[in-house]
């Protein structure tokens, strides 16, 4: 199953967010969409929902248009999960999986209840199914999240900042997982480690439009990496062969000062000292 | 399991206190009855098709105390409050606020707006009790369709739940300042009298004839609303969530709301406003079931705002001997610091997302 934005452009409060985007997700691979605060990541994928209305292109499903879909239908074949898990009700983690089951085109009652136990077993959340949604993490419940979308029955996954708000073991036990379930998966990113890690593909957002997209040893080149965030950065191979992405000052590959998790942090690596040669 | 089991226990318990609170008050007046008497009537009347009543066995003045005047009143109390409730459990979902209230939707502003219309200016069309009635019905819905467009509108064509909440808050002020102007021109005491007593909510007009369409329409309501239990769940995840999971959130907000208001604006034409209870009973319910799970929290708080309202309307009627004490003061005295209990128990800051 593929997503195709084509051309999406959306206004918003008057200011043009995305003026022509397009891009789209790559059979059973990872797909990170990156770029710097505010370009429109979310707002691109929230258009999928009509969350955010856009007012020029397209977005296609396995190449049919997506108004051809009713919402129940779309949301039974893609699961999303956007960045706020804050919940102002009490319910507890197993209703809120349950949830999911509305999209689902199977409506037998017994199998109702092994679809949500099986969501919780993905996400390795079963020993809290029963604790308020109000008292978890925000990590907690992004993978609460995630098992109801998985509830929901979708073939595929659009996740925005599916990271955010966990810490490392969480994190790497996400990816991982998105990895595993070898389903199709969109998602915003701004961890470029994790980005160069785990994804297949990436686009880069920049300026409204599509900067560039390609594998993330191409994407994350010195130069984009400097036009988009304003950082001297790059994905590479470690000498061990592992794919990461390093921030250095000088700007030369021997002195890298510090690998650092994007965002804020890069900024702080950018004025750390150099380091002796 | 356990919790299953629980919620089980307390549908029966909140069924048997319903009926139990049936019987119960309708024994309770100002006017001092044997209790004997009035099942005497009642079964006598429901079953017997009033052959004792008939052959003189009771008091004709008691007959009608008992057949025309408490029962109706209890179940129409019993409509109130189950309506009342329900539309609070809905209206909390639909504007993600666990404090909002059908008062929220600017329908008991605006029913007051029309009664007090019907009530000062000088037209008669229809006489006088159901011109209040029908001006109020009309100010409820008027109050309610100038706070959707409005919210839409400010939302930019989406109802959002703060636009919603401040929407009712300016409708609200302009329809309080109606009314108090009204009664500022006002040159007849009665009428001024008359703006007021209905103000503090009172359900002493029920009768037989005014019943039938708001228990029709609450009945309707509570069914439906019940029904769309799991879809008010997933709104209360927000917006976004609720569009993620495949339902069609702004169509869902706006026919609720229009059921919604419909509900509220059917009871607050014939009582006059009666606060707090669409606030107070969801979150009792709540409280007991430690579930927000809509399929649960609905039918129960009709059951138990049904009793609620049943009770407060008999303490309303009895404790002051023939002056009634007005059922919207019972309610408000309860509801109040009940919400100020929840504030603070709950550190509500806003709404939800």
């Amino acid at each position: 199953m593929t997503i195709e934005y084509n051309n999406i452009g959306v206004k918003l409060g008057g200011k043009d967010i995305l003026t022509g985007t397009s891009l789209r997700s790559h059979e059973n691979k990872i797909v990170g969409i990156i770029g710097a605060n505010g370009c429109g990541k979310s707002t691109l994928i929230k258009t999928t929902f009509g969350i955010v209305p856009y007012h020029s292109g397209n977005i296609f499903i396995d190449g049919s248009p997506i108004s051809d879909f009713s919402p129940r239908d779309l949301a039974s074949k893609i699961g999303y999960v956007g960045q706020d898990t804050s919940c102002a009700f009490d319910f507890s983690v197993r209703d809120v999986v349950a949830m999911g089951l509305y999209a689902q085109k199977d409506k037998n009652k017994k199998n109702k209840k092994e679809i949500v136990s099986a969501a919780l077993k993905e996400l390795g959340i079963e020993h809290f199914a029963d604790r308020s949604i109000q008292r978890l993490s925000g990590g907690e419940r992004k993978m609460v999240f995630i098992a109801r979308a998985v509830a929901q029955g979708a073939d595929m996954f659009i996740l925005d900042e599916p990271t955010n708000h966990l810490d490392i073991s969480h994190q790497l036990f996400v990816m991982d997982y998105l990895k595993h379930s070898g389903k199709t998966t969109l998602i915003v990113i701004h961890d470029l480690r994790l980005a160069t890690h785990y994804c297949d593909y990436l686009y880069v957002l920049a300026d409204g439009v599509t900067y560039a997209e390609g594998p993330p040893l191409e994407v994350l080149s010195c130069d984009n990496v400097r036009h988009v965030f304003g950082v001297h950065g790059f994905a590479g191979r470690s000498t061990e062969g592992v794919l990461d992405f390093a921030l250095f000052e000088c700007g030369e590959l021997g002195c890298i000062s510090e690998i650092v998790e994007g965002g804020d942090e890069a900024h702080i690596g950018r004025h750390m000292p150099d380091l002796p040669q | 399991m356990r919790t299953k089991a629980w919620h089980t226990f307390l549908f029966i318990f909140l069924a048997v206190f319903m009926v139990f609170s049936v019987i119960a008050t309708v024994s309770i007046g100002a006017t001092e009855l044997p209790v004997s008497e009035v099942y005497g009537v009642l079964l006598d009347k429901l079953f017997h098709g009033g052959e004792q009543i008939s052959a003189g066995v009771f008091e004709t003045s008691h007959y009608k105390i008992i057949w025309q005047i408490r029962l109706p009143r209890t179940l129409f109390a019993m409509c109130v409050g189950a309506g009342l409730a329900i539309a609070g459990a809905a209206m909390q979902a639909l504007v993600l606020n666990p404090i909002a209230d059908p008062y929220v939707l600017g329908v008991s502003s605006g029913a007051s707006a029309g009664a007090a219309i019907a009530l000062l200016a000088p037209i008669a069309i229809m006489e006088g009790q159901r011109q209040t009635t029908a001006f109020a019905f009309i100010g409820a819905l008027g109050a309610a369709f100038i706070v959707y467009f409005l919210a839409k509108r400010a939302g930019g064509g989406k109802l959002q739940p703060v636009t919603l909440l401040l929407a009712g808050t300016a409708v609200n002020a302009v329809m309080s300042a109606v009314t108090s102007y009204l009664v500022f021109r006002a040159r007849s005491p009665e009428g001024i009298a008359a703006v007021y007593n209905w103000q503090m909510g009172a359900i002493a007009a029920a009768q037989w004839k005014t019943l039938t369409i708001p228990a029709v329409i609450v009945v309707i309501g509570s069914i439906v609303f019940t029904m769309m239990g799991s879809r008010f769940n997933m709104m209360m995840m927000g917006d976004e969530d609720a569009a993620a999971m495949g339902l069609r959130v702004r169509l869902f907000r706006s026919v609720m709301f229009i059921g919604v208001s419909v509900v509220v604006a059917s009871l607050v034409s014939i009582t006059g406003i009666i606060g707090f209870v669409g606030l107070v009973v969801p979150h009792v319910v709540r409280l007991f079931a430690r579930t927000s799970d809509n399929r649960i929290i609905m039918p129960m708080s009709t059951l138990f705002g049904a009793s609620y309202i049943m009770w407060a309307d008999a303490y309303a009627r009895s404790v002051h001997g023939a002056a009634e004490l007005p059922l919207g003061i019972v309610t408000a005295f309860i509801g109040a610091p009940f919400f100020m209990f929840l504030m603070i128990k709950n550190g509500y800051g806003g709404s939800g997302k």
